[in-house]
């Protein structure tokens, strides 16, 4: 039997361990000023006071709303946050960890399939090469040992899902694919 | 009386013809497998699967789609117990008690109490929906534009609230959920918001392509991140869930199964506050509390039964005020909608039936999952140890399918990347999921509601506050958010403390 993989969170403990003082900053700060701009953009767009009567209709009224709840609720974070000490609080920048690593590695294929490939090359071919690098990117760490035919296998799933996919959904589910 | 049973049986006979069983029988396994597998949860499966319904009759497409979210909250308890790792969020209690079991060799018996206890739970929370979501519909009738708009504020304001750690946080998703949802032509006008003269973004941002970014490829950029997952035990004893165990916690299952439905039928919170909140008032009530967390059998039944009797809880609201108690039940509406079927409060005038054919769905996909909680065992261990490596990339490309179905856009693939994006980004700083979900879904009806109310009163903001009812909800909605207030908890703490 393994050892305890992960420890369960209740959502009345907090969570996970809280963000930092300094990143919930830099998050006030930039919610603050998507806030304001939500507020100057809803305050640009036409109010429709002819065709309204009274300019109760003016489509800005509802984002400016959000936006000045945006814009309010950013500051009290960001009060928060100096209180707690992220001003003072200097980020600490350490080497990339290999966890980094790999969403970054996840982050990149997904977004060279889904916006790159997708739409320019069959949809079973881009899928095919999209989960056999996948695979076998994050497989490669694994050890020379079987590394042959585990990119083997990834070749096999990356082509089994491309065909499986397309069957199902464009053959028994009538949907049309990229 | 008698107009109900018979819209209940006639529920069952409409929902029964048309190879009802066989469409439940691969949906809730799908459901299963979905929530089994650690970093797929039961929102993204509504989500992926509503992409397969959309050549369905609308029938069967929401008995799929109901299918595979009871399947799902299920089917995360299978992780808890076997890996120590929650499918689904929701299954996250059951890990208290769940992995502790099969450490005493006794897994079989704890899925077998999971079991048990989740199908009680949602012939429960089936029961309550039956009995009183006809009625709540009819008096929803009386809500208008005021009374809609203060709805859509409570779920936002309740969901940020008790969906996670920071109130704060969760009140902040919630409007950036809002803000999302106000992208596009507007209603009044046809004025296009935020568009900056670009045609797509004039066509504002499918719901569907959000949820898919927020809940598929946010958990594909998690999962590969985390740990991987490690074998667990292939060891497995009898999984028939024993009457005694029943019998003998039949007031924790009743507990459960009402806090399960309620915590379900307010806006926005969801399966995991139902597990947790089932589990707390268990051990309070308990007279063994000290088995808690070591492998209590009341504990685990706590838990799956109040998560399980949330799921027909939750979809309560989405029926009678097109409010989702859930952000799976947000995506179930989503479908409804994106269906033709038009859930809310003109329901209980326009379709009635409906309310009684969503109970039989229930129903169905309740003794379903009994089924295979009895016969599904062995080939879940196997498909629960695929590495990660060769699952999550599958489910990336199934995420991308999903996002362009609907509306053959590849703009809606880069609207799915953005909202994965930046919804992993929002996890990572410790944001709650579940109100920028309701604000995205939400949007919609307090836009439209705000605007008119206003028009109706001729600018006049009193009737949002004086009419009998939206007073009512005005004073819930400001009771949550000051409930959220540290000062103002800790002055109610102090004071229940002080009284003798």
């Amino acid at each position: 039997m393994s050892a305890p993989a992960q420890e369960a969170d209740s959502p009345f403990d907090g969570g996970k361990a809280p963000a930092s003082p300094r990143a919930d900053l830099v998050t006030a700060a930039v919610l603050f000023a998507l806030g304001v701009a939500i507020i100057l953009q809803a305050w640009q767009m036409p109010r429709f006071v002819e065709q309204s009567g009274t300019g109760l209709t003016a489509p800005g009224i509802v984002p400016g709303f959000y936006g000045a709840m945006i814009a309010s609720l950013a500051g009290v974070l960001g009060l928060r946050a100096v209180r707690r000490g992220g001003w003072a609080v200097r980020a600490q920048r350490g080497p990339a960890t290999g966890d980094g690593r790999q969403l970054l590695m996840a982050a990149v294929l997904g977004v060279a399939y889904a916006g790159v490939l997708v739409g320019r090359v069959p949809f079973w071919l881009a899928s095919a090469l999209f989960v056999f690098a996948f695979t076998a990117a994050f497989e490669w760490n694994q050890g020379p040992d079987r590394r042959a035919r585990r990119i083997i296998e990834a070749a096999l799933i990356g082509l089994g899902t491309g065909l499986a996919v397309t069957l199902v959904f464009e053959k028994l589910f009538l949907l049309r694919l990229p | 009386m008698t107009d109900a049973f018979g819209m209940l049986m006639g529920g069952f006979a409409h929902v029964l013809g048309g190879g009802a069983v066989w469409h439940a029988l691969w949906a809730v396994l799908i459901g299963i497998v979905i929530g089994a597998l650690p970093g797929l949860t039961a929102t993204m499966g509504v989500a992926l699967l509503t992409t397969l319904t959309f050549g369905m009759g609308a029938n069967v497409a929401m008995l799929v789609l109901v299918c595979v979210y009871v399947g799902a909250i299920y089917g995360g308890s299978r992780s808890a117990i076997l890996l120590n790792i929650p499918g689904t969020p929701a299954s996250a209690a059951s890990t208290l008690d769940g992995f502790p079991l099969a450490r005493q060799g006794l897994a079989g018996r704890a899925m077998g109490i999971s079991t048990a206890g989740s199908w009680l739970g949602t012939l429960f929370g089936t029961l309550i929906l039956a009995l009183f979501a006809p009625s709540f519909g009819e008096f929803a009738l009386q809500f208008g534009s005021y009374e809609m708009f203060w709805v859509a504020m409570f779920g936002i304001i309740i969901a940020g609230s008790l969906s996670g750690g920071d109130p704060l946080k969760g009140y902040i998703a919630g409007f950036l959920g809002l803000f999302v949802a106000t992208i596009g032509q507007e209603t009044n006008h046809a004025y296009a918001r935020f568009a900056f003269g670009n045609g797509d973004l004039a066509g504002g941002l499918g719901l569907l392509p959000v949820l898919v970014g927020v809940f598929g490829v946010a958990e594909v950029l998690s999962a590969m991140r985390g740990p991987a997952v490690k074998a667990a035990s292939s060891k497995i004893d009898s999984v028939i869930p024993r009457i005694r165990d029943i019998t003998m916690y039949w007031k924790t299952i009743l507990r459960s199964g009402a806090l399960g439905t309620f915590i379900g039928a307010m806006p926005g919170l969801g399966e995991d506050i139902a597990a947790w909140t089932s589990y707390a008032a268990a051990k309070r009530a308990s007279k063994e509390r000290e088995k808690y967390g070591k492998g209590s059998i009341e504990g685990l039944m706590a838990a799956e039964t109040g998560e399980s009797a949330c799921v027909p809880g939750a979809i309560i609201p989405v029926l009678t005020l097109a409010v989702p108690g859930s952000a799976p039940a947000a995506v179930l509406m989503a479908a409804m909608m994106i269906h033709g079927l038009n859930p809310g409060p003109m329901l209980a005038i326009t379709s009635p039936e409906f309310i009684y054919q969503i109970v039989a769905m229930l129903v169905i996909a309740d003794m379903v999952k009994l089924f295979y909680g009895l016969i599904l065992v062995r080939p879940l261990l196997w498909i629960l140890l695929i590495p990660r490596a060769r699952l999550m990339p599958v489910v990336f490309v199934l995420c991308t399918v999903g996002a362009f179905a609907i509306t053959s856009r590849l703009f809606d693939i880069w609207v799915m990347l953005g909202a994965g994006l930046v919804g992993f980004i929002l996890r990572e700083l410790r944001f709650p999921m579940a109100p920028l979900v309701l604000g995205i879904v939400l949007g919609d009806l307090l836009d439209k509601n705000l605007l008119r109310g206003l028009v109706l009163s001729g600018g006049d903001l009193t009737p949002f506050f004086t009419r009998p009812i939206s007073m009512g909800l005005c004073v819930l909605t400001l009771a949550a958010a000051a409930w959220s207030i540290p000062g103002v908890t800790g002055l109610f703490r102090r004071r229940a403390a002080a009284t003798p």
